[in-house]
């Protein structure tokens, strides 16, 4: 049985304004990819991506938007927080030459994969993307790392406008990569499953989100048609053998109660 | 021979399910696709998420808390309500020569006989009424599952509108369990299913000094509650002619016998999919398959039951 853990938050780092990293000393023993359950025991309990993760400490970057996530931005180090996990299915460790193509709040998870990939020994290029440069997250750590790093934001602050799956297309059509990770907004990862289709050869696996409750594969409200597949077991990370089938990826997801919402 | 599936096919009610083991309500019957994600697992009769007149998005989390021996949730009958929750079971059945059982909740008869009635419009095989939810009585009292007279009433009154068989959900949490189970059986009910989660329980975080589920007590399920289902399933077993779904911490293949061996014609397996994994029907169906071999009975019905009380 996995155990609920409560401890006191040891770091919050701002990334910016609307987006924090709550390290935990804690070893986690997570694999890229993989998720935490967080919760204050007070106002909810939601899943985040596990950032980073070292022997001592683990990391979750996480963006403000409703109840729970305001009541995170009210802790301070010391405050005690719970969770339980780390959840679900990670990444592959594979490819020699890898593309890294990540999206808003959604890229840190891709941070932790970046690590473990320089660790096997394969070669990086990172695309990190976002609506505007104060949303851009990590750039020094991506930066800190032997890999080639490039920023883009829609609104074109760093010198060109476009979205992560512009420059995708370039480099995919000028380099000869064997592995793509990818962790966005749903509609930036459709459009780069529409990217990808041109390149049958290539493999790819994408962390998708679904309204998660029990996080252990039983409630049945992360489930994903046509395949029913779990996310949060058989997911979060899923491969190109996979994501071909599926017919609701970028169409619509089901709420809390279950409902079907368009995207 | 071990393999033939066809050994352990169950008839109930009129349909056939290939295997014995239903998967329970609010495990996995959210989606038409995680029906049948857990019928091509091995599962032979699939019951939806208990359906209510209006979607509800259920309690905040922590709404799931592991403990040694189960679990307990206060999942608070998240539902899309009843409409889009039958547009999914029509969905998989459109495609799925599986049984399905919808299953219903309400707390008037007035609702439970207009559920009942949509239902009848559905491609859903058998209606279950979930009289024993234990995760909403801060809004709605006691379950009705307490009270013999009101699961006798509400069980005859929807026998009157439905056209197809009925099932009556009960609760452990009860005194003179077989009495309510008799006065459902005499009220028309097809066939019960017992039980549903015990308790209810609680937990306490002792760092946050709070309880663990943000409803404070929810219902138990998983392993440590099998010993009370195996006893109500007698009980029931023993006092009436129609046939039962037997529910409660069956995680393995010799649990499911115990519950047959209590009397169940069909065995729920819902919280053992977490530490099991979704290949644990497969691997309950083989077990049943080798505890048949090992004592030689052709078929599932001739595993013998226990002498009644
Ligand atoms: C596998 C996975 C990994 C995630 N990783 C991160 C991460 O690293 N950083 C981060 O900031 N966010 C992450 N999220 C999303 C995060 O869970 C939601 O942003 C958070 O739950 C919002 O809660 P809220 O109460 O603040 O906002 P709400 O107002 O309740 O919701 C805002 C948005 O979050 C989504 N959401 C709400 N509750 C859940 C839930 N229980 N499960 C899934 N989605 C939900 C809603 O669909 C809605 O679009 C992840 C989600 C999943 C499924
Ligand atoms: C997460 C969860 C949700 C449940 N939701 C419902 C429900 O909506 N309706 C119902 O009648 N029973 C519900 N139950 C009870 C189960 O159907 C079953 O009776 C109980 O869990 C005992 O079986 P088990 O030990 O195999 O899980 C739920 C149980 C769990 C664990
Ligand atoms: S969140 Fe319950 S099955 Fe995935």
């Amino acid at each position: 049985m996995l155990k609920r853990i409560t401890l006191p938050v040891a770091e919050i780092v701002n990334e910016n304004e609307t987006i924090r990293t709550f390290y935990f000393e804690k070893k986690l023993g997570a694999l890229p990819g993989q998720f935490i359950m967080l919760s204050d025991l007070v106002t909810g309990e939601k899943p985040f991506s596990i950032s980073e993760c070292e022997s001592g400490y683990f990391g979750v970057t996480i963006k403000k938007l409703g109840t729970f996530t305001q009541a995170l931005f009210e802790k301070k180090p010391g405050d005690l927080l719970s969770y339980r996990g780390a959840y679900g299915s990670s990444f592959s460790i594979s490819g020699r030459n890898v593309l890294l193509v990540g999206g808003g709040y959604a890229t840190p998870p891709l941070y932790y994969l970046s690590k473990e990939l320089l660790k096997a020994g394969a070669e990086l290029t990172v695309v990190n993307g976002a609506r505007s440069k104060k949303e851009l997250v990590f750039c020094e750590r991506f930066s800190n790392l032997s890999l080639s790093y490039q920023r883009i934001t829609d609104a074109g602050c760093l010198g060109r406008a476009g979205s992560s799956v512009d420059i995708a297309q370039v480099l995919l059509e000028e380099n000869h990569y064997d592995m793509v990770y990818v962790s966005g907004p749903e509609l930036m990862m459709r459009a780069m499953r529409n990217l990808l289709q041109n390149y049958p050869e290539l493999n790819y696996e994408f962390l998708f989100e679904r309204y998660m409750k029990c996080a252990i594969g039983i409630c049945g409200n992360c489930t994903i048609d046509p395949l029913g597949i779990r996310l949060c077991v058989e997911g979060p990370v899923l491969a190109r053998d996979k994501i071909v089938q599926l017919t609701e990826f970028g169409e619509y997801h089901r709420n809390a109660a279950g409902i079907k919402e368009y995207f | 021979m071990k393999n033939d599936r066809s050994r352990i096919s169950v008839e109930f009610l009129g349909k056939r399910a290939a295997t014995p083991l239903v998967l329970p309500a609010g495990i996995m019957g959210m989606t038409w696709s995680g029906m049948k994600y857990t019928w091509e697992n091995g599962c032979g009769i699939i019951t939806s998420k208990s359906l209510t007149m209006e979607p509800r998005k259920g309690h905040a989390g922590p709404v799931i808390a592991e403990f040694e021996g189960g679990m307990l949730n206060c999942m608070g009958l998240c539902n899309p309500g009843i409409e889009e929750g039958l547009a999914e079971v029509n969905e998989f059945r459109k495609f799925y020569e599986v049984p399905v059982i919808v299953s219903i909740f309400a707390t008037t008869i007035d609702d439970f006989l207009t559920l009942t009635q949509k239902v009848n419009e559905s491609r859903g095989d058998f209606v279950e009424l979930n009289l024993s939810c234990p995760n909403v009585s801060d809004e709605y009292g006691l379950p009705l599952a307490a009270s013999k007279i009101k699961v006798a009433e509400i069980v005859s009154a929807v026998k009157m509108v439905s056209k197809i068989p009925v099932i009556a959900k009960l609760s452990p949490n009860v005194s003179g369990l077989t009495e309510i189970c008799t006065a459902a059986e005499a009220a028309g009910a097809d066939a019960l299913c017992l039980i549903n989660t015990l308790g209810p329980g609680m937990l306490i975080d002792i760092d946050l000094q709070r309880s663990v589920l943000s409803n404070r007590t929810g219902g138990m399920s998983g392993p440590c509650v099998k010993p009370v289902a195996l006893r109500a399933v007698f009980e029931a077993y023993s006092r009436v002619k129609i046939p039962i779904i037997g529910t409660g911490g069956v995680s393995n293949g010799r649990d499911a016998v115990e519950m047959l061996m209590a009397g169940a014609s069909l065995v729920g397996v819902g919280s053992a999919l977490y530490e099991g994994g979704i290949g644990i029907f497969e691997q309950i169906n083989q077990d049943i398959l080798t505890y048949m071999d090992q004592y030689g009975y052709g078929t599932i019905t001739d595993i013998p039951r226990l002498e009644k009380m």
